[in-house]
């Protein structure tokens, strides 16, 4: 069991570690959440490996931790940390392997009322329209050539190749592409095991979920984001593939290899790390761009199989038009008020979500006057929420929030002793279709393996990090 | 040894294991079948064609994490699954080894990387083990 780490209540919404809990720390951690969901948090290594990130070298204001934290690899899942660009490092573990996993919100013309009847005719048109589970191949057919395109323009490239309308790279973070991308940093394999999965799903926690306006909490915003209680939305949630996985699994060796030169010694090697500034950072960083873009092209491209779906059930008047998109597993240069002074910084969000407030020139012009939406998963039983960026995400957590409910149960303590028919029988009941290409696929997302979205919610509400505009219920679910 | 190749590990949001061994390259092919054993879709492997397997490290845990991402990406992006491998020369910084195996192979699950957390290579008295989380 994990050694009682000294945790002190800073309010009810926030707990502090200090520095000085473990030799080596540069900062202190600060972790968003109430006394019920630190119980949670405390039971398994997350706090450990938050303490373990702040001791990344250049580690700049506190390593933060969300709510919906939960134990990873080297840095948890649901944390956020920022290092200085002159002196700091970059660590690719601090990204993840599924560089850019992200979701997308896309709003329909329909009610909920009009879909219900004909959800299962929609959830098995998307199953064969839209690749996904294990070893699916994309729709999306290129070439070499191409690929270094895609990895350049992002999103871009497919509404410019037929796979999407021209407002929807304007309505994903970063336009849908990150500058600085370099696909000569990207390995052959890495494009190898990426090219045929272009445009496919995934599995595991990827999902693509139906869902309608349960509740709208903040009016303003609901109506600048065109949400509307009872309209039918769609939330996919995928990322870059094996093509990310690939540069991450390249680069942690890389960073392994290199870190002795640079005299870094740290708790955990898989948050292996170079200076921003070396080459290897460098290089690092284009290649992580390359497949941040990766992933929005397989997002983009997911979105246009998913209009075909919805135009063969509902007719060529279901419109779908993109809400916005944003990226989970990402390091991004961003400039923060730290410790008085305007600096520049590294902000490496693993397991969250940018959650920037009105006014912030990032944010598409029509969503600046209420803030950048931010989207928050729950599973797939319960509910997801969408939310606002708040001025406090500026000054405590540079611009970031949690990126879902954050698990509780291993997968394998979930499947134990349940049925994959009978617990689908069950969500039919509670008005949720469920569809996956496994039984496994369902009984590891079962909504019991997650916290209570809701409690993660309120959180970052109260924290003032992000508010509350809608609350979305799931109708039809397609499991990777 | 104590009679298993290898045993499944417990994460709360991933998957690992530990490997057996009574030599080094009886470690690391237990370490790369116990990958596939998560990876690789039920019914079998034939081994029907050989396939040169090389890594390289800076000691017997990086050699590791990269012997066991090549047999990864020889999965997830040639598809090729394995039934055995013969290790061929083992030195702390390189392995080279021949997989046996077929081509054509699906995912039962997608294993999106081999990590470096928590990950050991010991000698023990009963022979060498080693523990390895995988991405899931």
């Amino acid at each position: 069991m994990p050694h009682e780490i000294a945790i002190e209540r800073v309010d009810a919404w926030r707990h502090r570690i200090r520095r000085d809990e473990r030799r080596g720390m540069r900062t202190d951690v600060m972790v968003y959440a109430g006394e019920s969901l630190l119980a949670h948090i405390r039971r398994n290594l997350s706090l450990e490996q938050a303490m373990n990130v702040a001791t990344l070298p250049g580690i700049t204001g506190p390593s933060l931790a969300m709510p919906d934290i939960h134990q990873g690899y080297g840095f948890p899942i649901g944390g956020v940390a920022a290092t200085e660009v002159e002196h700091g490092v970059v660590s690719p573990g601090g990204v993840g392997f599924d560089i850019n996993c992200g979701v997308r919100l896309v709003r329909s013309t329909l009610g909920a009322q009009d879909a219900r009847p004909r959800m299962r005719e929609l959830i098995t048109q998307i199953f064969r329209d839209v690749p996904c589970g294990t070893g699916s191949e994309g729709f999306v057919k290129i070439r070499a050539p191409q690929l270094d395109q895609v990895l350049v323009k992002g999103a871009r490239w497919m509404v410019e190749n037929g796979y999407g309308e021209a407002r929807d790279a304007e309505f994903a973070e970063a336009g849908g592409a990150l500058e600085g991308a370099c696909p000569e940093h990207v390995s052959e394999r890495a494009k190898e095991r990426g090219l045929p999965q272009l445009g496919t799903l995934g599995s595991g926690n990827h999902f693509l979920e139906v869902q309608y306006v349960e509740e709208i909490h903040d009016r303003e915003a609901a109506v600048v984001y065109g949400l509307e209680e009872g309209q039918v939305v769609v939330l996919i949630h995928s990322g870059s593939r094996g093509l990310g996985h690939q540069v991450c699994t390249d680069y942690v060796a890389i960073m392994n290899r290199k870190m002795a030169d640079y005299q870094i010694k740290l708790p955990d090697r898989q948050l292996a790390c170079g200076p921003i500034r070396s080459e290897e950072g460098q290089a690092y960083l284009g290649a992580m761009c390359a497949a941040a873009n990766f992933a929005w092209a397989n997002r983009q491209a997911i979105l246009h199989f998913l209009r075909g779906a919805f135009r063969r059930i509902f007719g060529e008047g279901a419109r779908l038009d993109l809400v916005y998109d944003v990226c989970h597993n990402i390091a991004k240069r961003e400039r923060y008020e730290v410790e008085g002074r305007k600096r520049e910084v590294l902000v490496h969000r693993k397991g969250a979500t940018r959650a920037f407030p009105a006014g912030h020139r990032e944010i598409p012009a029509a969503y600046r006057t209420v803030g950048q939406p931010v989207f928050i998963p729950g599973s797939m039983g319960t509910a997801s929420w969408v939310l606002v960026g708040q001025p406090g995400a500026m000054q405590e957590t540079f611009g970031s929030v949690c990126h879902g409910a954050g698990r509780l149960m291993s997968r394998t303590a979930v499947k134990k002793g349940r049925d994959a028919r009978l617990e689908t029988r069950k969500l039919e009941e509670a008005g949720i279709l469920v569809k996956s290409e496994s039984r496994d696929g369902i009984l590891e997302e079962l909504p019991d393996a997650y916290k209570n979205v809701d409690e993660v919610i309120e959180v970052v509400h109260h924290a003032g990090l992000a508010r509350k505009v809608a609350r979305l219920r799931p109708m039809g679910v397609i499991k990777g | 040894m104590e009679g298993r190749s290898f045993e499944i590990l417990e994460h709360p949001a991933d998957i690992g294991f530990r490997a057996f061994g009574g030599t080094l390259a009886e470690l690391f092919a237990n370490a790369a079948l116990a990958l596939l054993s998560i990876a690789d879709e039920p019914g079998g492997v034939e081994g029907r064609q050989e396939y040169p397997l090389e890594a390289g490290g800076s000691d017997y845990e990086s050699l590791l994490v990269a012997w066991l991402s090549e047999v990864l990406y020889w999965f997830d992006g040639k598809r090729v699954g394995f039934r055995e491998f013969r290790v061929i020369s083992l030195e702390p910084t390189r392995i080279e080894a021949i997989g046996r195996g077929e081509p054509g192979h699906g995912a039962k699950l997608i294993v999106k990387a081999v990590t470096w957390h928590q990950l050991r290579v010991a000698a023990t008295p009963h022979g060498w083990v080693a523990e390895v989380y995988l991405d899931i």
